[in-house]
């Protein structure tokens, strides 16, 4: 399945950038936004329903490599993390890939836009690659838009485009894809990935889910199996005296209210903490052997009051309720609001942004606990919440060179070439600390903005060791929370809808808002479900159902 | 800012008998061949061609494209090789219920604001043409001028700074224990006045341009002649000032009219989450939403086709009435 909260708006920018800033730099998951975009199709569908079922024999064979032991291993797939950096670092590639070749990437970034020109990062980078990849960054906010524009015109392409799936533009699996991009299946599938080690580490979830109409395009960015998490500021909480102990989703109001008062307010808009909490199924779940759309749930309506009420306590914000949800970010970490939902990637960047000024900060999510007080159901991320195509090219030579220099770019944790990617140069853009951990030069605030990451990356690691105590706090908190992770009804798949239903679901959107400022109410909801039914979510749930059958 | 001038400045209709005393300029022109013209007129000609070369390919040429109102359309295979489907994109969008209220909420905001918002930069440039000091003059020139240049989301986070509701008056009202206050940001109830103060603060000083140059082409004489007449400064207003306002003010109330079915895109998006699609959705945010994020383009083209039609109508219709009360409009047929 594409995309985890059904109906978000490519057009929404606060939304993708507040989500995306959680994943950055781990590459953490973000939940991704237009599931509906997915694709699409006008004339007959190349029967979109082809590319799940058949993924098995496309993706390459899964040959996982160990180069260090994790200080805290993977429990139920949730992230491994290590406290330390290994004195000696492994070189994964033993020679250099590229030949030179000069290759165009499009990538998008959420910060600065780095100098391209004499940037001493970027050179050391190419010189290991062996290849001269020139970057064309966008700001990520925007970078939905430019890839839409970009996508439309194939000759204007550059060599390595990043996409992130939520910035999936219309008609992508059915029309863009197999005529701008170049088909992998040939160079990765099964054996054929062997000479390229660190792509074999992938992991096949995140593969399958590059796989469209059944042939692999894409190389993933693997993401999180728990993406999002209701975070509070821990610091200011216990500079009150309060401990949290949120048990319900009573309990999260009732502590919002609490902590509301002066010119503070307790949360964020917590629509997607609202959807965690009450196991609001990303698209489908299945109720006997009929397939329920996410909007027809009981889930789903129990989450829109819960938000409901929140909103009528008076703890939210009053810019989250005006919809300002770009500064969301910026009010939870000045403390003008103490509660806030945020990809779990968001977690070490909000310490990278804040503890400088503020050395106590430190914001905690909240362990996961279901809206009723029973067991939760956390829905697992995508596999992959971004991924990166080639462009097509009849020169096999180039395809090679390229995913050869994807393979050093995949190195994982532990690795010379994962240290390079990720700190630069040492005495350049970092120096070792007395702890032995690097410390970031002035430098490496202009010239070190991640970028090569949104070509390919390893399976995903947490090693923000710079920031003291986080690796225990976050591995912890993550294998926690990863024994509830479920997979969702078509997991891992990527499932090409036809276009005419692409706006189907569109009303939820501005619905899901109206309901949670109390500007409209459940009967809106029930008719919104009759129109979405009559206007083709019935086909879509025969669309659905077919995929299904085909695969049982 | 030349064309009011024009305007005003146009000869009265010539009678038809005074043939003679008629401008030289358009009766020859039909006996010279176009040859001879065209060496004439040549400079003029080359001056203008860029223009007109901008004007057909950003203009003309693109308009072309609106064929794909009458197909279903893709750009990966070209309006070339998209099937045509006939009207079937015009039918959807009449029976759609969210492009209904789209259209209403679009004449709401053109009613209202027409009625709140065009007279206030009327009022600006009589009561400024009034100061006499001209450095005080321009000092408030350039503060009414300068929010014109503000973006769109620079103005609501503005707004949203001081009315919202952690805003500098609400929080205010909160330290002075005088309750919660209200939250003019997020009521829909009271959108439409909120997005007229936010154009009246942004555009009214913009707009007093095209009326204080209209004022200063009055010769300060009349109003002297006025005044020794015994015209105290309401009747000289009445009298002189607002005649040679008309003109200017017709032209553009007629090219508002034009403008009815567009209504502040990049304002409206800004806040429509704030207070909800059902009254801040209009047709140019309805477009952008089926066009470009649900990649409906057909459909999307067929919407703003019909709205550029009905705009058109506007203009022409507006026009002709001008044309009734003996105004010049915006054009004439020589």
């Amino acid at each position: 399945m594409n995309a985890t909260p059904t109906f978000g708006r490519l057009g929404d920018h606060a939304v993708d950038r507040r989500r995306f800033l959680g994943l950055i730099a781990t590459g953490a998951a973000v939940v991704g936004i237009p599931g509906l975009l997915t694709s699409c199709t006008t004339a007959p569908a190349p029967s979109s329903s082809a590319g799940a079922a058949a993924a098995g024999d496309v993706i390459p064979k899964y040959i996982p490599i160990t180069y260090i032991d994790p200080d805290y291993p993977s429990v139920n797939g949730s992230v491994p993390g290590f406290e330390s950096i290994p004195a000696e670092l492994v070189q994964s590639v033993t020679s250099v890939p590229g030949s030179g070749l000069t290759i165009t990437a499009m990538t998008p970034l959420w910060g600065t836009i780095p100098p391209t020109k004499g940037n001493k990062y970027y050179e050391a980078v190419n010189e290991m690659l062996g290849s001269d990849i020139q970057f064309q960054i966008t700001d990520g906010n925007v970078y939905g838009d430019k890839l839409a524009t970009v996508l439309a015109s194939a000759k204007d392409v550059p060599d390595w485009v990043c996409v992130p799936t939520w910035n999936l533009p219309p008609r992508f699996g059915s029309e863009i894809v197999e005529n701008v991009f170049q088909d992998l299946t040939p160079f990765l599938a099964g054996d054929k990935v062997t000479p390229y080690p660190n792509l074999a580490n992938i992991s096949s979830d995140a593969w399958k889910f590059c796989v469209f109409n059944g042939k692999l395009y894409g190389l993933p960015f693997p993401g999180e199996v728990i993406t999002d998490a209701i975070f509070y500021r821990r610091d200011v909480l216990e500079g009150l005296g309060i401990t949290p102990d949120v048990k319900n989703g009573q309990d999260l109001i009732d502590l919002a209210v609490e902590l509301t008062g002066g010119s503070v307010w307790g949360a964020e808009d917590l629509w997607n903490s609202a959807a965690i909490i009450h196991s609001v199924p990303p698209k489908w779940k299945l109720d006997g052997d009929t397939l329920v759309h996410r909007v027809e749930t009981d889930e789903y309506r129990a989450a829109l009051e819960w938000n409901a009420a929140l909103f009528a306590s008076g703890a939210v914000h009053p810019d989250a309720v005006a919809d300002q949800s770009g500064e969301a970010k910026a009010r939870f970490q000045s403390g003008k609001s103490l509660i806030a939902n945020d990809g779990v990637g968001g977690w070490h960047e909000a310490l990278r942004d804040n503890l400088a000024a503020n050395p106590s900060y430190w914001q905690q999510p909240f362990d996961p606990f279901e809206a009723g007080g029973g067991t939760p159901v956390l829905w697992k991320g995508n596999p992959a919440n971004i991924f990166s195509f080639i462009k097509k090219t009849d020169d096999e030579a180039k395809i090679t060179e390229l995913l050869a220099i994807a393979n050093v770019l995949a190195a994982p944790y532990g690795t010379t070439e994962y240290d390079t990617i990720n700190n630069g140069v040492e005495g350049v853009h970092y120096t070792r600390g007395g702890d032995g951990l690097p410390v970031p030069t002035e430098l490496a605030a202009t010239e070190l903005q991640p970028t090569y990451i949104f070509l390919v990356d390893p399976p995903i690691s947490e090693s923000h060791v710079q920031y003291p105590g986080y690796v225990k706090a976050a591995s912890e908190w993550k294998a926690n929370a990863a024994q509830y992770a479920t997979d969702p009804l078509f997991y891992a798949q990527q499932i090409v809808e036809p276009q005419q239903y692409a706006s189907i679901g569109q009303p939820f959107v501005d619905l899901e808002k109206d309901i949670s400022r109390g500007r409209k109410g459940m009967d809106d909801l029930d008719e919104a479900v009759e129109t979405w039914k009559s206007s083709g979510g019935e086909e879509l749930r025969a669309f659905y159902q077919d995929i299904l059958d085909q695969q049982s | 800012m030349a064309l009011p001038e024009l305007v005003r400045r146009r000869p009265p209709t010539t009678p038809p008998e005074s043939g003679k005393a008629a401008p030289p300029a358009p009766v020859p022109t039909r006996k010279i061949g176009w040859r001879v013209r065209l060496k004439r007129d040549r400079s003029l000609l080359l001056m203008v061609t860029p223009a007109i070369l901008l004007l057909a390919v950003f203009a003309y040429v693109p308009m072309l494209g609106n064929v794909i109102a009458w197909q279903q359309y893709s750009p990966y295979t070209g309006f070339l090789h998209s099937p045509y489907v006939g009207w079937v994109n015009f039918e959807r969008v009449f029976t759609n219920p969210l492009f209904v209220t789209a259209v209403e909420n679009t004449l709401l905001i053109t009613a209202f604001q027409l009625v709140f918002f065009f007279p206030i930069p009327i009022l600006l440039a009589l009561l400024l043409n009034s100061v006499v000091t001209p450095r005080i003059r321009t000092t408030i020139q350039s503060i009414v001028y300068l929010p014109h240049f503000f973006s769109w989301v620079l103005v609501v986070t503005l707004f949203q700074q001081i009315f919202g509701g952690a805003g500098l008056i609400n929080q205010t009202l909160r330290d002075h224990g005088l309750g919660n206050g209200f939250d003019m940001m997020t009521n829909p109830d009271t959108f439409l006045v909120l997005i007229t103060m936010q154009s009246v603060w942004k555009d009214a000083g913009w707009g007093i341009i095209i009326f204080l140059a209209a004022l200063s082409t009055v010769p300060p004489e009349q109003y002297e002649a006025a005044a020794v007449d015994g015209a105290n400064r309401w009747r000289r207003m009445w009298h002189i000032s607002l005649p040679a306002l008309r003109p200017v003010i017709i032209l553009l109330l007629i090219l508002r009219l034009g403008d009815a079915l567009t209504v502040g895109f990049e304002q409206l998006i800004l806040q429509r989450g704030a207070v909800g699609a059902d009254v801040a959705e209009v047709i140019d945010t309805y477009v952008y939403y089926q066009g470009v994020v649900y990649g409906d383009w057909s459909f999307a083209a067929a919407a703003g086709l019909v709205k550029g039609v009905v705009s058109l109508a506007l203009v022409l219709g507006a026009n002709k009435l001008a044309h009734v009360f003996g105004e010049s409009g915006v054009y004439k047929r020589a």
